[in-house]
């Protein structure tokens, strides 16, 4: 990955709402802008909007036209990359488990915050 | 019903389309971004048979027929772990020139959702476009892959019996579920 790339995937990911919607569509890839905003209490449409141009910018969400609407998928080729670059064979078995010991310990696996309300779409 | 889902990866590559292809889908040698397997085929054409084996050809890891050919943009086939009784997916390579190199997405479709295909296919996409990234750009794919391969190598006789080739004729055109 060339240095502005990264650069572009380091800056999508500094941001809680960017970081969630991730979460939310690897729960749920193909899912459209409205399904994403529903997850959202805090921010309105346009920012979410602006949140994935952001992402889609750093090549780590893939949105794709069907009809009138877009749908959206979370590419994580670009978070794989940065894996292979800091890690080897060794460290990612030592560092994984203690990782995985962590989340154990604090029990706290990644929330994805529901507004609740009906599903749309 | 089970239901299916789509998974899709993309990654940008500095090399030429020709070779980024073929990387994908040679069949005279091992395909070291794809797991290191050799392609077996009964031609790449809609309706060719393919599979992916180990390198020695004894063991047949995916089995599949060919959907689309089209040198050097798109290629796509059903793919069946032959490990697994899951209903197939289809498996879909696209080429695309853009600024900065070419443009590869890697499209899953029908994943059968829960599945251990699922969860396969979905570690194995990254894995396939980081490595096809580093084989085109840095002439080998990364330390982790390589030291994989070595592994498969070593340990092709642990393979289950059902992935051995007899079982998986190329010719014949199995029923798909």
């Amino acid at each position: 990955m060339k240095p502005d790339e990264m650069d572009a995937v380091f800056a999508a990911l500094a941001a809680e709402s960017r970081r969630r919607i991730l979460d939310i569509l690897k729960k749920e890839p193909g899912c459209n802008v409205n399904r994403v905003c529903e997850f959202f209490d805090d921010i309105g449409r346009v920012a979410v909007m602006k949140h994935l141009d952001v992402l889609e910018g750093a090549n780590l969400v893939l949105s794709e036209k069907v009809g009138r609407e877009r749908l959206l998928y979370f590419n994580p080729v670009p978070i794989h990359m940065i894996y292979d670059r800091w890690t080897t064979e060794y460290s990612a078995y030592w560092a994984g488990r203690l990782a995985r010991m962590k989340y154990r310990l604090e029990n706290a696996p990644i929330q994805i915050n529901r507004k609740k309300g009906g599903s749309r779409g | 019903m089970a239901e299916k889902k789509r998974a899709m990866f993309r990654v940008v590559i500095d090399g030429s389309q020709e070779a980024i292809f073929r990387e994908l889908t040679r069949t005279d040698g091992l395909l070291p971004a794809i797991f290191n397997s050799r392609m077996h085929t009964t031609g790449l054409k809609p309706g060719g048979r393919m599979q992916m084996r180990t390198p020695s050809g004894d063991h047949v890891i995916v089995d599949g027929d060919v959907l689309e050919y089209d040198f050097p943009r798109r290629f796509a086939h059903t793919h069946r772990f032959t490990t697994l009784d899951d209903p197939v997916c289809k498996v879909t390579y696209e080429l695309k020139p853009v600024a900065g190199g070419i443009e590869v997405t890697l499209t899953v479709d029908d994943m059968p959702a829960g599945t251990k295909t699922e969860k396969e296919m979905t570690k194995g996409g990254d894995f396939i476009l980081a490595n096809l990234k580093a084989i085109v750009e840095k002439g080998r794919p990364p330390l982790g892959a390589r030291v994989m391969y070595a592994m498969f190598g070593a340990l092709e006789f642990m393979l289950p019996g059902r992935t051995k080739a007899a079982h998986w004729p190329l010719e014949k055109t199995k029923e798909t579920a």
